[in-house]
């Protein structure tokens, strides 16, 4: 049964123009659409093939593109099967058509996403603060927002001070791993 | 004969020879009740069970947790405290009576371990409030910890463990650190400065510039309304 339901699935998507289908595995397809197609799908997904919950939003930020990658993970109860929908916004300004009226759920993504990355969802209910309340800096996911730089203005640092660790390692406890060990990006090849 | 003005005062020293025995005693009985708050902040917290339960058993050192900060003896940070959750922190800390004693466990408390480059967490915690005891790992384990706390007991009873005292004395550093990062207008329910002078430990670092800055931003408290049941007040029309 759930083969018919994957070539039926196929058919169906083959109706919206400039859709670009690769099948992952028997359960997960990855859809590549133009941002205005995307409702249509998400709308034929949803009425149509029984994609009815809608796990997640993702966002990728695309900074040498000047692109925004908008991933809607839809998932079908009945033919347990995920649709992963792939759209590029422009990273200027940033906006986005909200799908609450298909998907409530997205209410909490897209208010996480605009917090996160800056992205304005039109028609989406609320876009206050979500996690981030206390802070007002830039969106910091990103990718222009210099974490490193950021902490070195506003947190001072310390040192994982070895002579502190001294105590511990004639006592017979305690490891001191050279800073060239800990890091991966130190290490010698 | 000079007038009774003119013998010298001696200052009142404490005459009672048994004064240091007293003390000693005092010192040593509150090494051995120790209440920890029970407020956990990062993925530290996950060993505290297994240090509490019957395998190391904190209880065998008269150490147990507790619910509120007012009734504490230990605030335990476990793990990276983020810059929201460590407002919370600086409030519970000041809820609590003193003496008190705070204990960083796991390197995220030290400089930020490997949340070194995160905008969100605070990285050094003696920054914000004066720290008795580093437990370091990532994460320890109970028997670091009970021994960190073992460390901690013998503090107190030596009476090293006066880190509580440093807050009071010092307290125009630490708000200086506090409205360095959460902005000028950061204020506490609690009246810290009254508190340095209720027990004599107002020094020449409690009081500074930062101190004069919260004076200008201070808004004062306003007590909470109290309502009995469910109504709800119609608004006036």
């Amino acid at each position: 049964m759930s083969k018919e339901i994957t070539h039926w699935l196929d058919d169906l998507l083959a109706e919206i123009e400039g859709i670009v289908v690769r099948r992952k595995s028997s359960r997960r397809v990855r859809v590549d659409v133009p941002a205005d197609a995307l409702p249509a799908l998400l709308e034929l997904l949803q009425g149509r093939a029984g994609y009815i919950h809608l796990s997640a939003i993702s966002c990728v930020d695309w900074i040498k593109e000047d692109e925004f990658e908008l991933v809607y993970h839809v998932w079908s109860y009945e033919s347990h099967s995920l649709v992963s929908a792939h759209i590029r916004i422009a990273r200027e300004p940033g906006v986005y058509l909200s799908v609450y009226d298909l998907y409530q759920p997205a209410a909490f993504f897209e208010r996480d996403i605009h917090e996160m990355y800056g992205i304005h969802f039109e028609g989406s209910p609320n876009m206050e603060k979500f996690i981030l309340t206390e802070w007002d800096g830039p969106p910091p996911m990103r990718k222009e927002f210099d974490s490193e730089a950021y902490i070195n203005e506003h947190l001072s640092w310390q040192n994982y001070n070895p002579e502190w660790l001294q105590e511990l390692v004639a006592e017979g406890g305690g490891v001191i791993i050279p800073p060239e060990e800990q890091r991966f990006s130190q290490k010698k090849k | 004969m000079g007038s009774i003005k003119q013998i010298p005062v001696v200052e009142a020293k404490r005459t009672n020879p048994l004064a240091r025995v007293f003390d000693d005693l005092v010192r040593f009985c509150r090494s051995r009740s120790l209440f920890i708050l029970h407020y956990c902040t990062g993925c530290g917290a996950i060993e505290l069970p297994p240090a509490m339960t019957s395998r190391f058993d904190m209880e065998r050192l008269g150490i147990q947790p507790m619910v509120s900060p007012r009734q504490a003896d230990i605030l335990l940070i476990t793990g990276y405290v983020s810059i929201k959750t460590l407002k919370r922190v600086i409030l519970t800390y000041e809820q609590m009576g003193s003496p008190k004693y705070v204990i960083g466990i796991c390197s995220c408390t030290v400089n930020g371990g490997m949340y070194w480059q995160s905008y969100a967490t605070a990285k050094k915690l003696d920054e914000y409030m004066p720290v008795d005891l580093y437990i370091a790992g990532c994460m320890p384990r109970p028997e670091a910890v009970i021994a960190g706390l073992q460390q901690l007991m013998d503090k107190i009873h030596s009476g090293e463990a006066s880190s509580w005292e440093d807050y009071y004395r010092n307290y125009d550093y630490y708000l200086g650190n506090q409205q360095k990062l959460f902005g000028e207008d950061w204020q506490t329910p609690t009246d810290v400065i009254s508190e340095a002078k209720h027990y004599d430990l107002l020094s020449e670092g409690t009081l500074g510039d930062h101190t004069r800055l919260l004076e200008q931003h201070q808004k004062p408290l306003e007590a909470l309304e109290m309502r009995l049941g469910h109504e709800q007040e119609e608004p006036a029309k």
